[in-house]
């Protein structure tokens, strides 16, 4: 039955691109900006987000015991934290485990604190989770009066100023993003109506012997989707670039900050840019064919 | 096969082109349409063509009624004919043949039908030994030539030709006319607008005369030598 070539079809989609070089460029340069700057912002939020958990911040209460404490109190206290209504899990941190811990976040130096294993200046902990933040300030309280303690470290506003931070880069970026969405759509249309205007005679002779209006569209369709698939291809390089780089800089001033290693996420990257472009590509085309699609 | 009934064609900006045709056409006839400029010729080719809408009234098509088809349908519906305009159309950068094969290729014809028809048109239409010619090489008259042998391409019932001769001097216009009466002898219903009354009056076929939007006289012979 029908046998159209795809080759013309492919064709007819690079010399439309070829034809309007300015234009083409433009799009590709303006999508692929667009591209990079929701590849940073998603891997801003995904790196805030993988930090946040790896702290654990969210639902925990670190009470520090008295460095006086005997072993008796220390599980007189456990017991009463224990039966603090709301209180789940309750972890023992020995002044001694708090000490591997300190020494491997200091990293390369941290065996200058090995001195201290036998005169330990750091104090015994409990941390405390909890799954209802309802309860937050009741559990404090009760906290509060349980001997012993010698102070409590609420890391739920830390993870709320991270939350809130958080939430904030969201919001700004993505205002950001849909006004450089709308711009790379805009592009995309009128370099595709260049291309079509170009045609408009070859449109006219295509419509009058009988062309479908698949047959027609499809070759600006493509070219679209090519801009698209372009932009999306140099936003990965660049994304790369950026991200090692930055990941590189981090590295050397501070360790404490987990960051996603690239090897992680270039598959996703790849190919949600490639998604989001050519999709992108595509409704451009899409709605600057309209009016030869339609009567 | 055509017919048109109180078809009224008001364009967007309110120019009425079209007030009240009626008009019967049937199968294999040859029809010469004549009127002055602006008379609403065009405009009714373009309702064939099914390029514009009517705004009231009815036109049936070898069956198809024109106002109730689909978008979708449209491409198949305009296969049923062949078209050609007064300045040809034709693909600069295309030979006589590849304008004509394009044609057969939109429609998604098998390659192996092309090679085998489009020599065959080319040499009904005088045209065998042009086919590798790019439109600046042929002359008006053979441009026309290529423009009807794409007309003809697709195998439509019917031919629209809106001022075929328009833009060709007085002798290759005769030989363009004949062509269409050939064609109408193959078969093929044949709508012909024109000015040329020398031609009218020598063809002696039906002539439709439009005026002020509407058919002002439709007989058999002559239209211009009352
Ligand atoms: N697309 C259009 N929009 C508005 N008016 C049009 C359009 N096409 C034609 N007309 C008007 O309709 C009338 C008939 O035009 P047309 O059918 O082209 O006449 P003809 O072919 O007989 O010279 C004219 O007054 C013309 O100006
Ligand atoms: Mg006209």
């Amino acid at each position: 039955m029908k046998r159209y070539r795809p080759t013309y079809f492919i064709g007819q989609a690079f010399s439309g691109l070829w034809r309007n070089g300015v234009m083409s460029f433009a799009s590709i340069a303006v999508l692929m900006s667009c591209l990079v700057v929701l590849g940073s912002f998603t891997l801003l939020v995904a790196n805030i987000n993988i930090n946040l958990e790896a702290l654990g911040l969210m639902n925990q209460i670190v009470a520090f015991v008295d460095d006086d404490m005997t072993e008796d109190d220390i599980s007189r206290i456990e017991r009463e934290i224990k039966s603090i209504p709301y209180v789940g899990n309750v972890t023992h941190i020995t002044e001694s485990e708090a000490l591997d811990e300190w020494i491997e976040q200091v990293g390369e130096y941290g065996d200058l604190y090995e001195q201290f294993r036998d005169d330990n200046p750091l104090p015994d902990s409990f941390v405390l989770e909890y799954v209802d933040g309802a309860h937050y300030s009741d559990i404090m309280y009760n906290l509060g009066r349980i001997e012993g303690i010698e102070s409590i470290r609420d890391e739920r506003s830390l993870a709320n100023t991270m939350q809130s931070l958080k939430n904030g880069i969201m919001l700004i970026f993505s205002w950001f993003l849909i006004v450089l969405f709308v711009v790379s759509v805009f592009v995309i249309i009128n370099t595709v109506k260049l291309s079509v205007y170009s045609r408009k005679n070859e449109i006219e002779i295509m419509r009058y012997v009988g062309a479908t209006g698949t047959f027609i569209s499809l070759p600006f369709i493509i070219e679209g989707a090519l801009i698209g698939l372009t932009a999306s291809m140099l936003a990965y390089i660049v994304e790369n670039f950026l991200y090692d780089y930055i990941q590189k800089s981090m590295a050397d001033v501070v360790n404490v900050i987990k960051i996603i290693p690239l090897s992680d996420i270039r598959v996703v990257l790849f190919f949600g840019f490639a998604a989001v472009g050519i999709v992108t590509g595509i409704i451009g085309s899409t709605i600057s064919l309209s009016k030869y699609t339609r009567s | 096969m055509i017919d048109f009934t109180n078809v009224v064609k008001t364009y967007p900006n309110g120019t009425v082109a079209l007030n009240g045709v009626n008009l019967h056409i049937d199968d294999g006839e040859f029809v010469f349409v004549v009127g002055s400029t602006g008379a609403g010729k065009s405009t009714l080719m373009k309702l064939l063509l099914r390029e514009e809408k009517a705004t009231s009234g009815t036109i049936i098509v070898d069956g198809t009624d024109l106002s109730k088809l689909s978008y979708f349908k449209v491409p198949q519906y305009r296969r049923k004919l062949g078209v050609v305009f007064q300045d040809f159309r034709l693909f600069p950068k295309k030979t006589a043949y590849e304008n004509v094969a394009f044609a057969m290729q939109v429609v998604g014809t098998p390659s192996k039908k092309i090679r085998r028809r489009v020599p065959a048109l080319l040499n009904t239409l005088s045209l065998g030994d042009k086919a590798n010619c790019f439109p600046n090489e042929l002359s008006g008259g053979e441009q026309q030539r290529v423009a009807m042998a794409r007309a003809l391409a697709n195998n439509p019932k019917i031919l629209i030709a809106d001022e075929p001769t328009g833009n060709i001097d007085p002798k290759m216009s005769l030989e363009i006319m004949n062509l269409l009466v050939k064609i109408n002898k193959l078969g093929k219903t044949v709508l012909v607008v024109t000015h040329a009354k020398e031609l009218v009056d020598y063809y002696q076929q039906r002539v439709v005369m439009i005026e002020n939007g509407h058919v002002s006289d439709d007989r058999v012979g002559g239209m211009y030598n009352k």
